[in-house]
């Protein structure tokens, strides 16, 4: 009785191995990441505003049908990272993740004075250039930092009412997004 | 013999632990990184430059484009407040209060993440269009049985999932976690 109760024990310590092992494991063997339909989107150094979600089909980013969205897909190796946008409507925001899908900015309108925004995504490399002045940015530059080198931009913006969307869309369709 | 039925024991509880304590973390949510207030589950670091692990991993099975933490965050229902799975034959009352944010959306979707909406109806509830009591709180019918005031009309059969998206909101500052910080979701009845 002993010897099953120890072989059980031994069975549950291999488990919880087990789990903690698939749990590490996961983001590396994910073949259908973020970064995976990102790269699908034909949104490199150019935003590209998503298809509104409809009901009944598929949503395959999870987005928000409520929201427009903007991606942009980024190479640091390229140079610095520019978004220049004049966003339109009563709520917007930001993020920025990097290829493995961590986020590395966020932030809304809330924390940004008028509509305008203005943002440098720099690498490591170009942060040091930029801290010993080696590197001319616009004044009022947002700067963001990102240790890799593949990122993408996500802009949301809120359109309180289905009128004004196409506008909005055409808004957010402006905004420049590449490299300096 | 006895060595080989113990050794099929120690495989058997192994993959039982293994499997279900990560079934367990990812699709229940119930382990690590998870706030639960109620029926709704949130991950709270999916949006933050260092994830736990149990949130790397969900967000990569999930592979959706996720909020940044200063962006807002997004809960999601598989079950009533009585622990019941919404199915989709059925109506529920979302009755309550949420934190305060600038503003959130309700929507119903399958587990795969389509939205089960009635075409031509209202694919989500929107904070600033829907009817409120005196007191800011808000009652929203969802379910295929016609109901007045706030409704989001849904179709088909199976199981669904309510996500509530709360955006720019307070949620990260500890205030109002209590169980009612977010609306309850009550079983008001089903079609047969």
């Amino acid at each position: 009785m002993s010897r099953i109760v120890l072989w059980s024990l031994g069975g549950i310590v291999l488990g919880v191995v087990l789990h903690l092992v698939a749990i590490l494991s996961m983001p590396t063997f994910v073949t259908r990441s973020v970064w995976s339909k990102v790269l699908e989107l034909d949104n490199f150094e150019k935003i590209v505003v998503l298809e509104n979600i409809e009901a009944l089909s598929s949503n395959p980013l999870k987005l928000d049908p409520e929201l427009l969205y903007g991606v942009c897909r980024l190479d640091l190796a390229n140079g610095v990272g520019i978004l220049n946008a004049q966003m339109p409507g009563d709520f917007w925001s930001i993020s920025i993740f990097d290829a493995t899908g961590r986020a590395v900015y966020g932030t809304t309108n809330r924390s940004i004075v008028g509509q305008s925004l203005k943002l440098g995504i720099f690498n490591d490399e170009q942060i040091k250039l930029l801290s010993d002045q080696e590197l001319d940015i616009e004044e009022g530059l947002l700067i963001v930092e990102s240790q890799l080198n593949d990122v993408f931009v996500v802009l949301r913006v809120a359109a309180p009412y289905k009128a004004v969307r196409g506008r909005y869309r055409e808004q957010l369709a402006k905004a420049i997004c590449g490299s300096a | 013999m006895k060595f080989l039925s113990r050794l099929l024991l120690f495989i058997s509880v192994a993959l039982l632990v293994g499997f279900g304590l990560t079934y367990l973390a990812l699709e229940k949510g119930g382990l690590f990184g998870t706030l639960r207030i109620g029926p709704w589950v949130a991950w709270k670091e999916i949006g933050s430059p260092n994830p736990d692990p149990y949130t790397r991993a969900y967000a990569a099975i999930s592979s959706g484009l996720e909020m940044a933490r200063a962006e807002g965050i997004k809960f999601t229902a598989k079950q009533d407040s009585d622990g019941n799975v919404l199915v989709r034959n059925c109506s529920y009352r979302i009755d309550g209060t949420t934190p305060e944010s600038a503003f959130w959306t309700l929507a119903a979707i399958d587990y795969n993440g389509a939205s089960i909406t009635r075409l031509g109806a209202d694919i989500v509830m929107h904070s600033s269009r829907i009817n409120r009591d005196e007191d800011g709180s808000f009652a929203i019918n969802v379910g295929p049985i016609l109901a007045s005031g706030n409704w989001l009309e849904t179709v088909g059969t199976g199981n669904f999932q309510l996500v509530l998206n709360l955006y720019d909101s307070t949620v990260f500052s500890g205030f109002g976690l209590q169980d009612d910080a977010l609306p309850a979701i009550i079983l008001e009845g089903c079609n047969e």
